[in-house]
């Protein structure tokens, strides 16, 4: 089920907040139960057929957190058990078509089964494998009670999607939390606003993007171009949107889901964009794999071999597919590069040239990612340098400018921290007693809730349904 | 007070959300189509084990839930006032807004001549086929090709979108082409209309027909190439019709998918015959007495294309009961219905096949059991190369 569907946003969410909250505060164990029960069926909407691997990956993550606390007998054993189970999973339903085509390409005879990878189970594996290794490394007792692993394993809002959560972030929360109405209204602002921002600005975009991609020979410099920053803004508005959402519903229920985005496109640098950009997983690669692989305290040599290794895993984790591993690799060699060459110098420049450098470094790498094989891409690339089939401009690239020039115009300043600044200058004027300011600054954000909700509502009544982009990985 | 305001907050928002699933259940769900959408709405899914297990249930349902949605209509006309006239959009619902007549938004994507070329081959093959069984059967097949508005209007595409006239010029010439190489006698209403000077008033600006004007023309065009062939037919000429504008507003197809809020004066046109020819009417098989126009009861009420004969039907057969005269076998789909209620006239008997919906027999039975002195087989030049539906014109 999509946050983005008629049934979860007048279904699904009022059932689970009327049946959550008419439940009385102290029955902590009856609201967890609420939300597990919910979660369940929210992942079984979908198709019941993956919800036996959901469970399945719970309860062996339950037993093997048991069995590898430190000083446990056999616990390294258990612990690298437990990762290798919640891996070879994932390999087996996310790789095993990439690897038997690529052995085929290389004139192997090889059937190629048809594997259909269960919602989510990128995130819920990684979620696992840092539960097992922040048990493992003592920094979280293993958890006794399986309802709430389970709980951390499949909480609606952030289940397909992430953010990714830590357990020893969240656990707390299960057993001492207090929903009130302040986070509760801030939670639902959070959520409409990410809603807004996926049906009102992602799939728009994603209309411009789809269109440049496809082009083919009619590709000329502008709609590569086009494409290329609609794509971006897309990918942005699509996946912070549902991190916007998470993070409004782990809210309304008091569970705390941590930030995942912070204004990219205003990053300095690449290696400031990856702070920026889905940090759940840039923590997860360099609390577990960059950091236990000896991270930047080795030699130069190893630190390239580490980089290099976690954007390998980073490229395939987004994907099975060799455009994945280009874009991992493409990354690795900007952040290689920044580290040890042009990092220093890039430093000295003035604010705005860093800007555009970082938001071009993304822009490519996103083109890269994108498409859906390296011959797209390659034409793609191309075609943004000068080299495109169909010259410079087209009526193409004229028309998508002119339909959705209200989503580039919004888009553009959206993603960047104008909102920061805005609300800075009301808190301002506020704290300076001007009334008006005050008024809007409290407010503000709650009125256009239903504008955006009902807008939103509409435009997902009359659009063809777009999942959300990160769904697929 | 901040806390007030967020339960106030709250509550309201709940209170929306809350209110739309009770819509649903107390109105939405009786709903059945969407008018201006032209379809029918997604039906309640069964629950069964398969669909629980692979999704579809959830699929289906999402999709019959937000068909239901209290208000949908009323929502989705605001919405394209809001895209239209607020956001000025050049394409509303796929639908190019910004010229004096309303146009498809069609794909950047183009079919080559070669494509064409290779297709043209096999499908006017099918018609060669289907002329050498009429002719067996002791009748003239003839192809009336009639341009789509949207070709007929290529011109008033903004300059920026693709009107895919280079390749519609391609694919029509090619398509004649073939027929001719086959033996089909042909009528290209595009040229016709283009050597009358290409008069904008045979067009509706809001429907992707013809109006009554231009199936006058055609009427006109099929007569006389048919007379030129040595058929004595009477002819209804200008003299005895009088054309008529109704007063009523005008749903264009085009304009139903603006939920009617693009501003335009068309009008649909009927011609009355002064010194009517009389027949009766069988449709489906079913006896009818249904007219030529379906007119609305009141002045005001809205009326659309279907007001020719009472819209598409699988079957309907006409008979003015004058021996003296040929039969006529008209196969084709709504584009025929304007021409219907003038060719009529001309006949003793016409039939007339909407291959779309008739599927009792193949067309090639159809004109071995009733053996038709003439067949026209009428389409929109969007729908040359198809081989389905009124395309599917000859099985072996």
């Amino acid at each position: 089920m999509a946050f983005h569907s008629m049934v979860f946003l007048y279904g699904f969410l009022p059932a689970v907040i009327l049946c959550y909250f008419l439940l009385p505060a102290r029955w902590r164990t009856g609201r967890n139960c609420i939300l597990l029960i919910f979660s369940l069926g929210f992942y079984a909407w979908g198709g019941i057929w993956a919800l036996p691997v959901l469970l399945a990956s719970c309860a062996v993550n339950c037993l093997a957190g048991l069995g590898c606390a430190p000083g446990r007998p056999w616990g390294r054993a258990v612990y690298w058990c437990g990762v290798g189970v919640n891996i070879a999973a994932l390999a087996y339903y996310k790789y095993t078509g990439f690897f038997l085509e690529n052995l085929q390409a290389l004139g192997m005879e090889v059937t190629i089964p048809s594997i259909v990878l269960p919602a989510g189970i990128s995130f819920f594996t990684f979620q696992a494998v840092a539960y097992l290794t922040d048990v493992r490394r003592g920094t979280i007792p293993p958890e006794r009670n399986p309802g709430k692993l389970t709980l951390f394993m499949v909480f609606f809002p952030q289940l397909l999607q992430g953010p990714i959560l830590r357990y020893g972030a969240f656990a707390p929360a299960l057993d001492d939390r207090r929903e009130n109405s302040s986070a509760a209204a801030q939670g639902a602002t959070r959520f409409c606003f990410g809603l807004a921002k996926k049906v009102l600005l992602a799939d728009a975009l994603g209309t411009i993007a789809d269109a440049a991609f496809s082009s083919g020979d009619r590709l000329t410099v502008a709609l590569a171009w086009l494409g290329a920053i609609a794509y971006s803004l897309q990918l942005y508005f699509d996946f912070s949107g549902y991190t916007d959402m998470a993070i409004g519903l782990g809210r309304i229920f008091g569970l705390p889901i941590p930030e995942n985005f912070c204004y990219p496109y205003a990053a300095v640098s690449v290696t400031d964009f990856w702070r920026r950009w889905h940090q759940t997983l840039s923590f997860w690669f360099r609390d577990y794999v960059y950091i236990p692989l000896g991270g930047n305290r080795c030699s130069r040599r190893r630190q390239v071999v580490n980089l290099a290794a976690v954007w390998l895993l980073t490229g395939l984790w987004h994907g099975a597919a060799w455009t994945f591993v280009l874009w991992g690799g493409y990354y690795a060699l900007l952040l290689m590069g920044e580290k040890f060459l042009w990092g220093r110098g890039l430093a000295r420049l003035p604010m705005p040239v860093r800007r555009l450098y970082a938001v071009l470094a993304a822009v490519v790498g996103w083109v890269i990612f994108r498409s859906a094989d390296l011959a797209q891409a390659g034409a793609m690339l191309q075609g943004m340098f000068g080299f495109a089939p169909g010259g410079l401009w087209s009526g193409e690239a004229a028309y998508y400018l002119l339909q959705f020039r209200w989503e580039l115009l919004v888009a553009i300043p959206a993603c960047l921290p104008v909102k920061v600044w805005l609300e800075e200058q009301l808190r301002r004027g506020a704290e300076q007693g001007r009334r008006l300011q005050a008024v809007v600054l409290a407010l503000g954000p709650k009125v256009l809730v239903f504008g955006l909700l009902g807008w939103s509502s509409v435009r997902l009544l009359s659009s063809t349904f777009r999942s959300f982009l990160y769904f697929q990985f | 007070m901040e806390r007030i305001c967020n339960r106030i907050f709250l509550g309201i928002l709940l209170a929306v959300v809350l209110a739309v699933p009770a819509g649903v259940a107390l109105w939405g769900r009786h709903q059945t189509t969407a008018y201006y959408e032209n379809r029918a709405l997604a039906q309640l899914p069964e629950v069964t084990a398969q669909a629980l297990l692979d999704g579809s249930f959830g699929t289906e349902a999402e999709s019959w839930y937000a068909d239901h949605i209290p208000g949908r209509t009323t929502l989705l006309m605001l919405d394209t006032f809001v895209q239209m006239d607020v956001l000025r959009r050049p394409v509303v619902n796929d639908t190019v807004v910004g010229g004096d007549v309303l146009v498809p938004f069609l794909s950047f994507k183009e079919w080559t001549a070669a494509d064409y070329a290779a297709n043209a081959g096999p499908i006017s093959q099918d018609y060669g086929h289907l002329s050498d069984y009429v002719e067996e059967n002791g009748g003239t097949l003839y192809f009336v090709g009639i341009p789509e508005q949207r070709i007929y209007f290529e011109d008033t595409f903004p300059d920026y979108l693709n009107n895919h006239a280079t390749e519609a010029e391609a694919a029509d010439s090619i398509f004649f082409a073939a027929l001719k190489e086959q033996g089909v006698s042909c009528i290209d209403m595009g040229a016709i209309y283009d050597a009358q000077g290409h008069p904008d008033t045979y067009y509706s600006a809001v429907d992707h027909h013809y109006n009554y004007y231009g199936a006058y023309a055609a009427y006109r065009a099929i007569l006389e190439t048919l007379e030129e062939d040595g058929w004595d037919l009477p002819v209804l000429t200008e003299e005895d019709l009088t054309f008529e504008e109704l007063p009523n507003p005008y749903i264009g197809s085009r304009n139903r998918k603006l939920y009617n809020l693009w501003p335009n004066e068309d009008k649909a046109i009927i011609a009355t015959q002064k010194d009517p020819v009389a027949f009766t009417r069988t449709d489906e098989g079913e006896p009818s007495d249904k007219p030529l126009f379906i007119l609305p009861a009141a002045e005001d009420l809205p009326t659309t294309y279907n007001l020719y004969m009472g819209g598409d039907f699988g079957e309907t057969v006409l008979e003015t009961h004058r021996p003296e005269l040929p039969d006529v076998l008209i196969v084709g789909d709504s584009f025929t219905n304007a021409l219907e209620t003038l060719l009529y006239a001309s006949f003793d008997e016409t039939r007339i096949l909407d291959l779309r919906h008739y599927t009792q027999c193949s067309l090639k039975d159809y004109i071995g059991q009733y053996q038709p002195d003439i067949v026209l087989c009428v389409q929109n030049d969007t729908f040359y190369y198809t081989t389905t539906g009124n395309g599917a014109v000859w099985t072996d």
